[in-house]
């Protein structure tokens, strides 16, 4: 019984979310892409738009994607420990 | 039985890894080098440069490396990005000096490169030697 409410419930919130978006849907104007597939050979000197893109108009972006990863390395040292951390750290509890 | 690696004893293995090391360093260097040329750059040319980690670990399966070296040395790097672009871009240093703007894109693709590489190098280890709860992975 609470599943099938569950359910319901994601079911009737995903169409009024759906019905709504659809509704409101506004046209935008693609005038930033249009600026960066003309202009990027000159603003930035590379020939590959994706480069280009990456590291001089979305630079934030590869800057936090940077982080991504030494959050994930420190994830990875806290919940796969070696043996000489395990050995280190009974050494430590029973001093 | 669980002591037996192919890698280690496999002379083939050992051969056509040693042989292709080289070309793998190369490669990687040439995706980093050319990001600004042709498709590639610096995270896809970092894990070129990872796989040389596996390939190493895949014949050589002993941890003698020290991944808080290489996690010393990433997080360098790390670093080194995120002052980078902040002090050569944000502060219109490139727009002010276009003859600049591809060793700026070489340099950030570098940096980028290099530690990507070293990150999935620790990322790697650290699950080959794995030596917790269960088993560690062994080829």
């Amino acid at each position: 019984m609470r599943m099938i409410a569950s359910a319901l419930l994601v079911l009737t919130v995903f169409v009024v979310v759906t019905v709504v978006t659809n509704r409101n849907r506004v046209e935008l104007e693609p005038l930033m892409y249009e600026y960066m597939i003309h202009n990027f050979e000159e603003d930035t000197h590379a020939r590959n738009a994706v480069a280009a893109i990456l590291l001089n108009y979305r630079m934030y972006d590869t800057m936090f994607e940077a982080l991504i990863l030494l959050t994930a390395i420190i994830g990875m040292k806290q919940f796969l420990p070696r043996e000489s951390d395990i050995q280190a750290g009974k050494e430590h509890s029973r001093e | 039985m669980s002591d037996t690696n192919v890698g280690s004893e496999s002379t083939i293995l050992r051969l056509i890894v040693g042989l292709l090391y080289p070309f793998m360093l190369l490669f990687g260097f040439y995706v980093i080098l050319n990001g600004h040329y042709t498709p590639g750059g610096g995270f896809q040319g970092g894990s070129v440069l990872a796989s040389l980690f596996v390939a190493r670990y895949v014949v050589y399966p002993v941890e003698d490396t020290d991944t808080e070296v290489l996690h010393a040395i990433q997080r360098v790097f790390l670093s080194l990005i995120l002052i980078a672009p902040t002090v050569l871009l944000f502060t219109g240093l490139v727009a002010r000096f276009p003859h600049y703007r591809g060793l700026y894109l070489t340099t950030m693709d570098v940096l980028i490169g290099v530690q990507v590489g070293f990150g999935l190098g620790v990322a790697v280890l650290r699950f080959a030697f794995f030596q917790g709860v269960g088993k560690t992975w062994r080829l």
